[in-house]
């Protein structure tokens, strides 16, 4: 379980998380939504500790981050971080050299998965495919918990299907995965949780389905309630 | 190709019911075997917990049965089968009751009405049955 309580953060005068808390669960997809700047990036790089915090605690697995349990773990952020000179095969022999956890046969099984090409520079691939070659190096990653975000932003419809089938297949079974977006729709049914949050607030968070059976509500429902009150 | 969920209802429940009307229209039969989970939840584009929320259901209904480690069947027991038809059925009826409730209709005129449509319905459909 990955544990936040209580987070603050501010840059300068402006608190961008203040008292965030919640958890997500192994073996769940759990998805932080709220509008730009309401602190999903920031509570992910703060997990990831790339950033300093003020006040809170964050646990993973009950434990603070250490260098053990850095190797638990792995982000994917919204932009590639991969020199655009390499190919797809020297970003992934890159990632070999700096990770112990890096899983060849999964990438090599990802790749064929999305239908990308190793000899391809990543300067010349598509935006989606490049978000496709993002998601691929850290989901070839053995890790427990797997941080995302906004995989599915700026990206044709097509690539987000396959993006999403990723979440429904083995390649994230037994893991944890905390996902932010800013657009449920896409993925409405593929998450167990969703958390609600607004000016590095979390305002709700909620089982979806237990949502769905209890209140007869969508997760779009409850956001409409929640921020348009 | 991932159906279309209503978004309001347990998506775990529209799974169970999705099976319920497959197995009451004998496309799947005693003892046949279900996908994987894992399979399903990928065809469908739900959640694989969902997934897993569903076939326990349909194994607490007896509509699945697991031996061991082996897939799951649907169950060849005659009588739940037979349950399943009239749960249905009876759902259905009840919905089209409600809506019709406040229209004030008589039963006469519902049951005309109704043989009607049905038949209209059959000629229609059965010209198209290539699938």
């Amino acid at each position: 379980m990955i544990e936040v309580k209580q987070v603050e953060k501010r840059f300068g005068r402006k608190k961008v998380l203040n008292g965030m808390s919640f958890t997500a669960n192994k073996g769940e997809i759990t998805c932080l939504i709220g509008i730009n700047g309401s602190g999903k990036t920031t509570v992910l790089n703060a997990i990831m500790n790339l950033t300093p915090i003020k006040r809170g605690e964050i646990l993973i697995s009950g434990k603070p981050l250490t260098k053990e349990t850095y190797e638990k773990i792995a982000f994917i952020p919204d932009a590639i971080t991969m020199m655009p000179s390499m190919t797809i095969q020297q970003a992934m022999d890159f990632m070999n050299d700096f990770y112990t956890t890096w899983n060849q046969g999964r990438a090599t099984e990802i790749l064929n998965f999305f239908k990308l090409s190793s000899k391809d520079k990543i300067a010349t691939l598509s935006k989606g495919n490049t978000a496709k070659v993002n998601m691929l190096l850290g989901l070839a990653l053995d890790v427990d918990y797997l941080l995302m975000d906004e995989p599915f932003s700026g990206i044709d419809i097509f690539s987000r299907e396959q993006i999403a089938a990723v979440f429904t297949s083995h390649l994230v079974e037994n893991r944890g995965v905390l996902i932010t977006t800013h657009e449920i729709s896409d993925i409405e049914h593929l998450i167990d949780k969703a958390v609600l949050i607004e000016n590095g607030k979390v305002l709700t968070e909620f089982n979806a389905e237990e949502m769905r059976e209890e209140k007869g509500k969508s997760v779009v429902d409850v956001m409409r309630e929640v921020y348009q009150p | 190709m991932p159906e279309i969920f209503n978004q309001r209802e347990p998506v775990y429940l529209q799974v169970v019911r999705h099976f319920k009307e497959k197995i009451a229209a004998g496309e799947l039969r005693p003892g046949e075997e279900m996908p994987s989970r894992r399979e399903l939840a990928g065809n469908l584009g739900i959640n694989p917990n969902t997934v897993q929320r569903a076939y326990k259901r349909m194994e607490e209904e007896n509509l699945l049965y697991t031996e061991g480690n082996m897939p799951s069947k649907i169950t060849e027991d005659t009588n739940v089968l037979t349950q399943v038809r009239h749960e249905l059925m009876l759902d259905a009826v009840e919905t089209f009751i409600a809506a019709v409730k406040p229209i004030g209709v008589s039963l006469e005129e519902l049951q005309t009405k109704v043989e009607e449509q049905f038949l209209l319905e059959d000629v229609q459909t059965g010209g198209e049955k290539n699938d």
